[in-house]
């Protein structure tokens, strides 16, 4: 059977599923793609505000504290959380049923703002263009990160989630020693993605309320439109600000905390005081036998306490 | 959107006192017929108090010969009511689609030598010159079943009462002249001369808000059923990428997005429920 045989199949499944595959595409895109999204971007944030949650168990300065913050969350996320291999098949499956037809629908339309110039219409072209450039960032990003694609990160550093900052810092920044021109490239590309792809969200938020008919008359859909630009500030103001939090650290001195405030890796808990303890004690290789963990009892010590940036 | 922001939106430059016995250039984009190629020419008109830009095309097919002097076949329009009621004239002037007998050289040239663009609408074939075949139109009206079904044998007796309330919502509806603005100014309508593939491809905005207007009718509500499944088939509403354009070039100020919106709730609601009922 040649292609063109194919073709006609493959059309009609196409056009046998129209509906359900243009409303499963403005599903996936807020349930789960969307609701990832914000918390991703959430967790990430945290390298900002993590001092002031208890979790990160750091008594150091407001960036300690975050980096402490962030490293647990980050192990947590790598050892803890129930059904990891699950959520990761939802999302990829999403993110590529989304990306697919996404590529395919936007190909149907022909950009005219040079035309028409109206708000909308940049605003739908925008939502294309950020989905072009959103593939290509998610595909960097997880590659370079999660896959080990080394060989694209200035300065080859291996992301590790044991040193999450550090060695994310190291990834933005082009190596361990400051800021070099291709970590300055990369950087960019980050603050110019993460705006794309959370504008792509809160406005893909404002026409799925359209598509869905939740928002029919021309108040409504205003009313709804300033609710979607108060979502996308939200989640601009995270995303920049981790961008920029994580590429502003210094990758040694988020190591150091990042080993002070590390666990026994393999068999974290959450202790009753809400803080974390290791429940092998000793165990974290890069540990010395008793060295005194933040958060547990047993050797609460002024160093412990002041953490090693002081040292 | 009041009335008088809208009209604003179409003038190219606040109205005012504009030049007595000035001369105005038009450039044309021509073209002899169906996949010919096209062509520019420019002609200038001596422009009377009033004058509109069919008023303009009558005394340039007067005297068909361009600024260069060159004697050429007189330019053709389509055109209609010549009130802007009937759609015929659409075209795109100074790069924006709009009725060419409502629009004013005053507002558009007011000073002399002033130059207006003609342009036919680029979303349907060329006829001739400015004049395009919108027959695709009316192929999207059958689909969406764009009428009220009384035809019969025998006399039904009264319709149902119609409520002031939808009546009143349903009038602007009613306003669509089948103009094609909508389309023009939309980027997921594209042009499409293969009438075979008319049955498939987007139907636009006019046409989800001539749906809208039926299924709210009393007895046009009969085919309500059929309309959200043509809606929900391929080139139905879910074409629609929300850029509302149509709805700011709407001559009648039809509200579009509203239309489009409400059937997408309409549709929503009709494909969960034919899920959990059709056999
Ligand atoms: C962070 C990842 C993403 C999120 C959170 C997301 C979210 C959304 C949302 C909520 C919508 C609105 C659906 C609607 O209007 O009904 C949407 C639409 C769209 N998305 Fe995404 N998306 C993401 C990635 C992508 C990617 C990678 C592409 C690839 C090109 C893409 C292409 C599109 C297109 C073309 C539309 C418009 C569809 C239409 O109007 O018919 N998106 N997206
Ligand atoms: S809202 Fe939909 S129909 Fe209207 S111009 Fe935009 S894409 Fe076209
Ligand atoms: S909806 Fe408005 S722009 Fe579209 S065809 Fe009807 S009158 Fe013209
Ligand atoms: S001639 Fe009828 S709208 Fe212009």
């Amino acid at each position: 059977m040649n292609s063109s045989e194919n073709a006609p199949g493959a059309a009609s499944f196409m056009d046998r599923n129209y509906f359900l595959l243009r409303r499963l595409h403005s599903l996936t895109g807020i349930v789960p793609i969307g609701v990832f999204l914000c918390v991703h971007l959430l967790t990430n944030s945290s390298v900002l505000w993590g001092a002031v949650a208890e979790r990160g168990g750091h008594t150091g300065g407001w960036r300690e504290g975050g980096v402490a913050y962030f490293t647990r969350e980050v192990v947590w996320i790598n050892e803890q959380i129930p059904h990891l291999l699950l959520i990761e098949i939802t999302l990829w499956a999403s993110i590529i049923f989304h990306s697919v037809l996404g590529i395919y629908y936007a190909a149907s339309g022909k950009s005219n703002v040079s035309r028409y110039s109206y708000q909308g219409n940049w605003r739908y072209s925008l939502q294309r263009i950020s989905g072009y450039v959103g593939v290509a960032f998610i595909l960097y990003h997880v590659g370079t990160l999660r896959w080990g694609w080394t060989f694209l990160v200035p300065g080859g550093t291996e992301w590790s989630y044991q040193f999450a900052a550090s060695t994310l810092a190291a990834s933005l920044r082009g190596g361990n020693e400051g800021f070099t021109l291709a970590g300055v490239v990369v950087s960019l590309f980050y603050m110019i993605s993460v705006g794309l792809l959370v504008f792509h969200f809160a406005n893909g938020l404002w026409t799925a309320a359209i598509t869905w008919g939740l928002t029919v008359s021309d108040r409504a859909q205003r009313r709804w439109g300033v609710v979607c630009a108060g979502v996308g500030a939200a989640l601009l103001l995270m995303g920049w600000g981790s961008v920029l939090g994580y590429a502003l650290l210094d990758p040694a001195k988020a190591r150091a905390v990042e080993e002070d405030a590390a666990l026994p890796h393999d068999k974290t808990v959450i202790g009753p005081d809400k803080t974390w303890r290791g429940n092998r004690e000793g165990e974290h290789p890069l540990a010395e036998p008793g060295y005194p963990w933040p958060g547990t009892e047993t050797a609460v010590t002024k160093e412990s306490q002041e953490g090693p940036l002081q040292r | 959107m009041s009335t008088s922001a809208h009209a604003a939106s179409h003038a190219q430059r606040p109205s005012r006192s504009a030049k007595a016995g000035r001369t105005v250039r038009f450039r044309i984009l021509r073209c002899d017929g169906p996949g010919k190629p096209s062509r520019w020419e420019t002609f200038a008109v001596k422009v009377e108090p009033g004058a509109n830009v069919i008023s303009c095309l009558r005394q340039i097919a007067a005297n068909p010969v361009t600024v260069d002097g060159k004697a050429t076949t007189p330019v053709v329009w389509d055109a209609g009511c010549l009130e802007e009621v009937c759609g015929a004239c659409t075209m795109v002037i100074n790069g924006k689609v709009r009725q060419s007998c409502s629009c004013l050289i005053d507002e558009y040239a007011p000073d002399d030598n002033n130059e207006i663009t003609l342009e036919p609408m680029t979303k349907f074939p060329v006829v001739r010159d400015l004049w395009v075949d919108r027959a695709r139109m009316f192929s999207d009206l059958k689909r969406v079943k764009g009428w009220v079904p009384i035809d019969g044998t025998f006399f039904l007796g009264a319709g149902p009462r119609e409520r002031p309330k939808s009546q009143a919502t349903r009038y602007v509806l009613s306003t669509c002249m089948t103009c094609g603005c909508c389309l023009e100014a939309c980027p997921q309508y594209n042009i499409e001369p293969d009438p075979e593939a008319w049955e498939t491809s987007f139907l636009g905005a006019f046409a989800i808000s001539q749906a809208r207007l039926f299924n709210m009718h009393q007895t046009g509500k009969e085919l309500a059923g059929e309309r959200l499944d043509a809606l929900e088939s391929p080139g139905g509403l879910n074409d629609c990428g929300n850029a509302q354009n149509c709805v700011k070039v709407c001559p009648k100020l039809i509200p579009l997005t509203e239309s489009i919106g409400a059937m997408g709730r309409a549709t929503t609601i009709h494909a969960i429920a034919s899920w959990f009922s059709r056999g």
